[in-house]
């Protein structure tokens, strides 16, 4: 196992930034999922560091050794690639033990990493079976069992479960969690999936357009993000944005409604007094006006019962705003309602940098 | 409005014309009625001439000689068992067979890799690959025969360049015979370099990735992925190229013209010699069954290597 430290990374594909400079430091043990949306650049930082992408500056720490110019097998590190990567013409077993097999670990030892890495992942009955006899399921499973048998001081995932349908990656994603506390090495994982992001880190570093826009818990970027990407980008359905004046103590709204900052932002109404901001509230911090302090007077579009709960759609000026009800709530569409707000729960940008306002 | 809704009616209420009733039979009626026109334009042009092939090799057949065809069994195929340019010619083309075939897929597979590396510009690779391959046979004998030229040839020119003697190429039944083996190996290589990029292309970059991070090196995984994925292409540009081999015929004419004496001399070139030269149709024909039989039997290894490796 071993801690990853990026310093100052770029990478350019001639006039084309695609990687901007990124400083992190991932912890021994750690389990870090970049996230963002295409072309953020998350795969090519993971690719970066195993080694497959070459980097343009900066530099890449694996344990104390700089690996800046080191080959991927000379990196002491896994991945788990995006369609596997399997060797159609080899068994499953001949898959696992290829990295022994080429380091020259002696074909015992090799079968007995074989066995208790097919164990682990439960494929112990496919082991004579090429890739192409697998489901998708088996597939990654044996893509991950590779990558164990090579007790490697890093594993790296390239969106591993983008292949699969929604109830297995969901069950996958379960068994990469698992495996992690079982094994608990240090691991790279690179996903667009927040929710994925949000079930497997420790950490997560939210990328945008070569930058890290934010690291943090998933706690963190989902109760405290710190601009309006992060907001949107994280949480399903994505957080809730419209614009607004402070005038007067309150935040104005398009279409008349307001909400008094005090209850908002206690001490700092007058500092943001006559400024444009962005509100965010998420989904489920709306609620029935009946217990709330802080409401909006709105017109109900769309009602989406989805059993559990249910999504009610409104708009505030040309907005469109998705709340989280209880699966009793069910307005009718058309209807004028109420809908409480969690003062504790909103959130202000600033309306030109899009960024948290503290 | 109302005259559409009659006439739809109509329409539906209408028959369909008779000769739908035929495709209705069965699917199996349909697939032979679909399947009727390739089948006999196959016979035409491949089936019937292989079948009167074999019927004439049983005739004695010389339009030199003005006498009617007469039926003499197997006597043509007897006459080869004792004729000593049959051997000759048939060893020639096993020869060049064993020696272009595997020459061929060597160079062939060395082009394949260099034009599968990621060069800025890919067409000239391409181009000059396809170059030979698109260049007519009795062209490249030509080519090659002024290549080869004892005087005025540019490989003798190389050669005493270095300081080695110059070789009279075509004097030398083993000269001559290294002369035809290069120009073809040369001339068919670029065909298996197609065939074999096409099957490198369709292996996935991501394998490679996986072999990188695995820790295999090059020739690691040039052995371990590269072939064994490259297996099926190999086998279809081998069975192509051995059937080709076999039936050698322009470059060695146009080279050597068979020489010195029939030392170079091909099947085809003997079969050639004795339809169209010697006009002896019957015995020509028996010398073409037993090429066609050759080809034949390298065909069917081919294809029962091809599955049994699944």
């Amino acid at each position: 196992m071993a801690s990853v430290s990026l310093r100052k990374l770029e990478k350019s594909y001639g006039a084309l930034r695609i990687v901007k400079g990124i400083d992190l430091d991932i912890r021994d043990g750690e389990f870090v999922v970049f996230v963002g949306p295409s072309g953020c650049g998350k795969s090519t930082t993971l690719r970066m560091v195993a080694g497959l992408e070459s980097i343009t500056d900066g530099e890449i720490r694996i344990g104390e050794r700089v690996v800046n110019k080191l080959a991927p097998r000379e990196r002491d590190i896994a991945m788990v690639f995006q369609d596997y990567a399997l060797y159609p013409h080899k068994t499953v077993r001949e898959n696992m033990g290829f990295s022994l097999k080429v380091r020259g670990v002696s074909m015992k030892d090799a079968e007995g990493r074989i066995n208790e890495a097919a164990e682990m992942l439960g494929i112990g009955h496919l082991l004579d079976r090429r890739p192409g006899q697998l489901s998708g399921g088996q597939r990654q499973r044996v893509a991950m069992g590779r990558a164990i048998v090579r007790r490697p001081q890093v594993f790296l995932f390239d969106e591993p479960l983008s292949n699969l349908d929604a109830k297995l990656r969901g069950q996958v994603r379960t068994e990469i969690k698992r495996l992690h506390q079982q094994i608990g090495t240090t691991i790279i994982y690179v996903t667009h999936d927040q929710v994925e992001a949000m079930t497997l880190a420790d950490r997560i570093v939210i990328l945008r357009a070569g930058d890290i826009e934010q690291v943090g818990t998933p706690d963190d970027v989902y109760n405290r993000p710190r601009s309006v990407f992060v907001g949107g980008f994280v949480g399903s359905p994505a957080m809730n944005f419209a614009k607004a004046k402070v005038e007067g103590g309150n935040l104005v709204f398009a279409d008349g409604n307001t909400l008094p900052l005090a209850q908002i932002r206690t001490g700092r109404e007058t500092a943001l007094e006559g400024r444009q901001v962005i509100v965010g509230v998420r989904p489920e911090h709306f609620s029935t006006a009946a217990d709330a302090s802080l409401a909006l007077n709105v017109k109900v579009q769309v009602v989406e019962p989805l059993g559990s709960d249910t999504l009610v759609h409104f708009a505030i000026g040309n907005e469109t705003m998705t709340a989280r009800m209880s699966p009793e709530t069910r307005p009718e569409a058309g209807a004028q309602i109420r809908v409480g707000v969690d003062p504790a729960k909103v959130h202000l940008f600033d309306a030109v940098s899009e960024r948290v306002l503290d | 409005m109302t005259t559409s809704t009659l006439s739809t009616t109509d329409r539906i209420e209408k028959q369909p014309p008779a000769w739908t009733k035929m495709l209705d039979l069965s699917d199996r009626a349909l697939a032979v009625l679909l399947l009727a026109p390739a089948a006999l334009l196959l016979s035409l042009i491949i089936v019937y001439p292989v079948l009167r092939l074999g019927y004439t090799s049983f005739f004695s057949l010389s339009l030199t000689s003005g006498l009617p065809a007469e039926f003499v069994g197997l006597d043509n195929y007897r006459l080869m068992i004792d004729d000593p340019v049959f051997w000759e010619t048939t060893w020639n083309t096993v020869l060049i067979t064993l020696i272009t075939v595997p020459g061929a897929l060597v160079v062939g597979m060395a082009l394949a890799l260099l034009a599968n590396l990621p060069f800025r510009v890919q067409w000239p690779v391409r181009l000059s690959l396809l170059i030979p391959w698109a260049l007519p046979l009795s062209f490249a004998g030509l080519i090659f025969a002024w290549f080869f030229h004892s005087e005025y040839g540019v490989v003798n020119d190389v050669l005493m360049r270095l300081g080695l003697p110059g070789v009279i190429w075509f004097n030398s039944p083993n000269w001559a015979m290294a002369a035809i083996c290069l120009t073809i190996i040369w001339k068919t290589s670029s065909f298996m370099a197609l065939i074999i990029l096409a099957g490198l292309q369709t292996i996935p970059r991501s394998l490679y990735e996986a072999a990188d991070v695995d820790g295999a090196g090059r020739v690691r995984q040039f052995v371990e992925i590269t072939l064994p994925l490259l297996k099926p292409s190999i086998v279809v540009a081998l069975i192509f190229r051995t059937i080709t081999a076999l039936q050698t015929f322009d470059i060695p004419y146009m080279m050597t013209g068979g020489g010195p004496g029939t030392s170079t001399s091909t099947l085809a070139m003997y079969i050639h010699q004795n339809t169209i030269s010697f006009l002896d149709l019957g015995y020509g024909s028996a010398l073409a069954v037993v090429m066609f039989l050759l080809s034949m039997c390298v065909t069917v290894v081919y294809l029962r290597i091809i599955r049994t490796k699944g």
